[in-house]
């Protein structure tokens, strides 16, 4: 509670929260405000926002309401960014855990699969993956969250070498708990919070990827996603700029709203470090 | 050189990971389906099989996957990177053409990057909480959340077809022959809105740090007493807070390494530069496996460097920690 | 280089509106450097060993072909001066140009004629191996005269038409005794044209300068060409409006960046130039999907996509509606408006499909296709979103599939891992080059943009076969409306749009777009004004 106030005192926190709200919004209103399929014909392609009444933010070089597509895309970022965050962390959980718990060789073993991971320029893996494995949103998602989970690693691991040497755990292991038991139900609940943190910045980058990849035109074309929209926009740019511009400005109030809510969550929860930031 | 010695410690610790990726990588391509003779395909427009079995013959593209990673893994020993299928030439050679610009690039973002944000950090910590702090942060945070490729785009927009500035792209103007300054000045030109481009994310978060930084170190006790000896603001901030608030920066360059240079990759497609990140996307859609992987082993090579070198910079800046760790 | 001051662009805005005619009559200035647009970096830059507008662009300025084309598209010589044939086309008969010599210094003989033919358009030149395919030898009486023996009869007219594009002449002194693929000429041409090889920066430029010993005299004008590497649409689109690119060629801008420079008093977007290089957009259907084998769902899929809606929205004024596989530009084989067409016709889409037994399920929906589009050209993503709006409306819900080149060739030729494919048919001059293998049967598996549909028609194989062997040109014209309408009665691939390339021009180049495939051509009269 004590938390969940000093958050509340935070006016950047609340902003950001009230971004992530409208955004979640528009998620769960797109059906409502525009049924149909956003990605069918709509009118003549290359309208200017305002010029037809009919599409207040313009129609894009297919003829689709851009409108229609930041709504529904909303939902597509929302999902790729909640979904491949989640892979990520759970992996990332899941190594750094074992890695910070049981130390030695598992530890060498496990970090240098982290290392690895964190030496290759991750943009690059995400190439391959996605020329290996395809373009559909399924595998983008999967392959983002496959790219991010080193840094969660890391985290967990270090949060996990800290707190294994505690007191509650030396009396738990007195007791005779499972190592199962140790790690899931008294160590990880402790180390979860600056990992939920990080995961806003790990959702963060995962919506900058997915717009990076379609961008490149290499996500799915059969999903009306926000980064999809830009990278159509790139051949129209000089005139039509407005086609990459709105979805660019709804990628930026998103990881905006979604990085002043973890800030807010890491000063809320860090009092002792909350001073001044 | 103890620096020596350590660096070849550090070098033999790192081969078990970059052996690691390179079999990954190329495990992983071979699963992309087609290969670099389909490539090739496409890029002429047609093409008998006949000539087809040839071409894969000639780019030994006819024996097992296990065979190839075996003859691959043994040039690499002796250091021979192959031959690249899509220039015809040594691997080694195409990277090393590629390199100086990515370098360049990489180079003066990080350095745009670190002092700006090192700038502006500080300014933001010594008014916190006013309306400088608040300019400045919403300011990095819009920065942080800003795609680069869109704002690369945008600002090729502005500054080259409108206010005709700046070059819209290419790495030097090749239809004069500059030379000496002149030359310089050119490429410096040409790299203002990548580097401005690249580093943006990364000023945002080098601004956030420093400033968190910063205030956590203004509040420690030796700055208090060094106040109280009387020394001025400004020579507190420079000769005591800086030095210990610039530690989180410098581990972080060795972090962010890698990840510009996957950045990298996207701002030199925008701005038509000839590096690295664009030969390595080039590699991986026209399937050259040799060249991929030899892009890898650079930038690998390239990520543990840094590292080595950032690890050495900070023993320097805090004597408190042995130069072994 | 800035774009123009105020002046500079009223001097030009008044300039466009004088005749042409007037323009034709200025002097050409000797000097200066011409820029171009190099928009997708080839593995080698020998146009003796690869065919393709990439090569073409580069290649064509320092080595040239036996022929190529004046600006009414008729052979015209140019490594050679005259040829005949004799009537039962197994012996084509060219005598070669005179004190020709290469970049080197060698003089150009007839050996280097027989070297190319046999070692390199029969061996390995795409399109070449299969043109060439009854080619037994070449002989060389004297230093000028080359004779071609072929062992089926070779009709003249497929062999000129095809010369331009796949008749380019290599030094036989460099690339003989060793392997001709690793040769480093391949990336560093010597030939006779009026443009000398300097340097090859790979992602960056290829500069090339005036060949002082040029057989035509007092030509080249141009003191240098420097091809830029430049991979993004938008940044070449920026290049061109900053001046520091003067030439875009094959529709590498934009649709609406070339429209928009079109309008540009600076600039010039034509289809002017680029009549010999016209391609089809395509709809490829695999009839191993047993839905897509019964020909009413195929027709009923042509009858549901409104073509002339898409052209005029999207194509803007550079594509019109095509009518089969051969293009209206061929003035030797088009045979004119082929029954059937499929125009724009819900309602007998709908009623074929129902006739074919797919009726509406849950929800609206028929049955779902996997459609791959080629990754290359802005008009094909725009082509398949269209297909895949358009089909949804007769019940067909399409998911189109993202491959990269290389993936999509596997995927498609040779997987035959798909539904629906569209990509581009290019155009060579002749159907017998490049078109009918898209029908005919007997291609290998693999084998890209040939018959890889799981569908064979004995009759068409056999037109096709007569009219690649048909000497007299009547008959031969003959033959291909009987493929056009027989193809289009079967459709086992609809070939609805028709794209001429399109040329961006600073207009301070001139004699520029002066024959039917000028961007691959020489340039040796093209000049460049203050």
């Amino acid at each position: 509670m004590r938390a969940l106030r000093a958050y509340l005192r935070s006016p950047a926190a609340v902003i950001g929260s009230l971004l992530v709200l409208a955004v979640v919004a528009m998620a769960l209103t797109a059906p409502l405000f525009y049924p149909g399929d956003p990605l069918g014909l709509a009118g003549r392609p290359l309208q200017w926002p305002g010029q037809n009444p009919r599409f207040p933010l313009g129609t894009d070089p297919s003829g689709r309401d851009i409108a229609a597509q930041i709504f529904h895309g909303a939902r597509i970022s929302l999902l790729i960014g909640f979904v491949a965050t989640s892979i990520a962390v759970c992996i990332g959980i899941a190594i750094g855990a074992l890695a910070g718990f049981y130390g030695g060789a598992a530890d060498t073993a496990l970090m240098r699969v982290t290392e690895a991971f964190q030496t290759l320029p991750n943009f690059l893996l995400l190439l391959v993956l996605v020329a290996v494995f395809g373009s559909t949103m399924g595998t983008v998602t999967v392959a983002i969250g496959l790219v991010s989970w080193p840094p969660v690693a890391r985290l967990t691991r270090a949060e996990f070498l800290t707190l294994r040497t505690r007191d509650f755990v030396q009396a738990c292991r007195v007791q005779g708990l499972s190592d199962a038991h140790l790690i899931l139900r008294e160590i990880l609940p402790n180390a979860l919070p600056p990992v939920i943190v990080y995961a806003s910045v790990v959702m963060a980058v995962a919506i900058l990827l997915e717009s990076a990849l379609a961008f490149l035109q290499l996500s799915d074309p059969n999903v009306p996603s926000w980064g999809n929209l830009i990278g159509l926009g790139r051949n129209v740019l000089r005139a039509e700029w407005y086609v990459s511009a709105i979805p660019g400005v709804a990628i930026l109030l998103t990881i905006l709203g979604v990085s002043l809510v973890g800030q807010g969550l890491n000063d809320a929860l860090n009092p002792r470090l909350a001073s001044g930031r | 050189m103890r620096v020596f010695r350590l660096a070849l410690r550090r070098l033999a610790a790192s081969l078990p990971t970059l052996l690691l990726i390179l079999m990954g990588m190329f495990l992983l391509l071979q699963l992309a389906p087609g290969d670099t003779v389909d490539a090739l395909m496409a890029q002429m427009g047609g093409g008998d099989p006949a000539l087809a079995e040839e071409l894969r013959r000639f780019y030994g593209l006819d024996v097992g996957v296990a065979a190839q990673l075996w003859r691959y893994l043994v040039r690499l020993v002796t250091l021979d990177l192959g031959f690249s299928a899509i220039y015809g030439k040594p691997v080694a050679t195409v990277i090393l053409e590629r390199l100086p610009p990515t370098i360049l690039l990489m180079a003066s973002s990080l350095s745009f990057a670190f002092f700006f944000g090192l700038v502006l950090g500080v300014l933001a910590a010594r008014r916190v909480n006013r309306w400088p702090d608040t300019v400045i942060s919403t300011l990095g945070l819009i920065f942080y959340a800003t795609p680069s490729f869109w704002f690369g785009l945008m600002a090729i927009v502005l500054f080259s077809v409108y206010l005709q500035w700046l070059p819209a792209g290419g790495f030097g103007d090749i239809t004069q022959s500059y030379t000496g300054i002149a030359a310089v000045l050119d490429i410096a030109r040409h790299l203002v809105l990548p580097t401005m481009t690249l580093g943006l994310i990364f000023l945002a978060i080098y601004l956030r740090i420093m400033r968190a930084s910063m205030l956590e170190v203004l509040s420690l006790d030796f700055v208090r007493t060094a106040r109280a000896k009387g020394l001025t603001e400004t020579r507190v901030v420079a000769k005591h807070v800086l030095r210990n608030a610039m530690l989180p920066m410098v581990t972080l360059i060795g972090l962010q390494a890698g990840t510009m240079l996957g950045g990298s990759v996207v701002v030199e497609s925008v701005f038509a530069l000839p590096g690295l990140g664009r030969l390595a996307y080039e590699s991986v859609v026209q399937r050259d496996l040799n060249t991929l992987l030899g892009i890898v082993f650079v930038s690998a090579l390239l990520v543990i460097v840094i590292n080595f070198l950032v690890d050495i910079l900070y023993a320097r800046l805090d004597p408190r920690i042995a130069a072994g760790s | 280089m800035n774009g123009p001051t105020r002046r500079e662009t009223f001097l030009l805005g008044a300039a466009a509106l004088v005749p042409a005619g007037a323009m034709a009559q200025e002097a050409p200035r000797r000097g200066g450097v011409m820029t171009v647009h190099f928009a997708t970096e080839q593995r080698i830059l020998n146009p003796s060993l690869q065919a393709s507008t990439g090569v073409y662009i580069v290649g064509g300025k320092m080595q040239e072909a036996l022929l190529d084309l004046d600006a009414q598209g008729n052979p015209v010589g140019v490594l050679a001066e005259s040829w005949e044939s004799t009537p039962d086309g197994l012996t084509h008969v060219f005598r070669l140009r005179r004190g020709v010599t290469w970049h080197d210094g060698r003089p150009f003989t007839s050996a280097d004629v027989q070297f190319t033919a046999m070692e390199m358009w029969k061996r390995i030149l795409n399109y070449g191996t299969e043109l060439q395919r009854f080619l037994t030898e070449v002989q060389t009486p004297d230093p000028h005269t080359a004779i071609f023996k072929y062992e089926r009869p070779m009709p003249q007219g497929l062999l000129l038409r095809a010369m331009p594009d796949l008749g380019y002449i290599s030094p036989k002194h460099v690339f003989e005794g060793g392997d001709i693929r690793q040769n480093p000429a391949n990336t560093a041409p010597v030939g006779t044209g009026p443009f000398r090889f300097v340097q090859y920066e790979r992602g960056q430029h290829i500069i090339a300068e005036r060949n002082p010993n040029y057989w035509r005299e007092g030509m080249p004008y141009l003191d240098r060409i420097v091809w830029r590497v430049v991979t993004d649409r938008a940044a070449a689109a920026a290049q061109m409006e900053s001046g520091q690119l003067l030439f875009s060629p094959y529709s590498a801008l934009s649709i609406a960046d070339m429209q928009r420079l079109g309008r540009d008093p600076r600039f010039e977007a034509t289809t002017r130039g680029n009549e010999g290089n016209v391609r089809n957009n395509t709809l490829e259907f695999n009839f191993r999907n047993p839905v897509l084998a019964d020909a009413r769902v195929r027709k009923a899929i042509a009858h549901a996509i409104n073509v002339p809606f898409f052209i005029e929205n999207f194509l803007g004024p550079f594509a019109k509606v095509g009518t089969g596989p051969i293009p209206s530009v061929s003035t030797d084989y088009y045979p004119g408006v082929v029954q059937p067409q499929y125009g724009f016709d819900l309602a007998l889409a709908n009623r074929l499909l129902d006739e074919a037994g797919q009726r509406r399920g849950a929800g609206g929906q028929r049955f779902s296709l996997r459609l791959h589009p080629a990754p290359w050209g802005e008009d094909i993503a725009l082509w398949s979103t269209f297909i895949q709006q358009s089909l949804q409306q007769v019940g067909i819900r399409v998911e189109i599939v993202r491959l990269d080149a290389a993936g999509f060739l596997r995927t498609v030729y040779n997987d035959h891992n798909f539904d629906l494919a569209t990509g581009w048919h290019q155009y060579r001059s002749d159907p017998a080059v490049s078109t009918t293998v898209w029908y005919r049967s007997g291609s290998p598996r693999g084998a890209p943009w040939t018959n890889q549909w799981g569908w064979t028609d004995p009759r068409i194989d056999e037109i096709i076969d007569r009219a690649a062997t048909e000497v007299d040109p009547a008959r031969r014209r003959a033959l291909y409306a009987d493929f056009v309408r027989a193809v289009q009665t079967e459709l086992p691939l609809w070939m609805p749009i028709e794209q001429i390339f399109v040329s961006v021009f600073n207009r301070r180049l001139r004699n520029v777009a002066n024959n039917p495939r000028w961007a691959s051509s020489t340039w040796h009269d093209t000049w460049l004004a203050s």
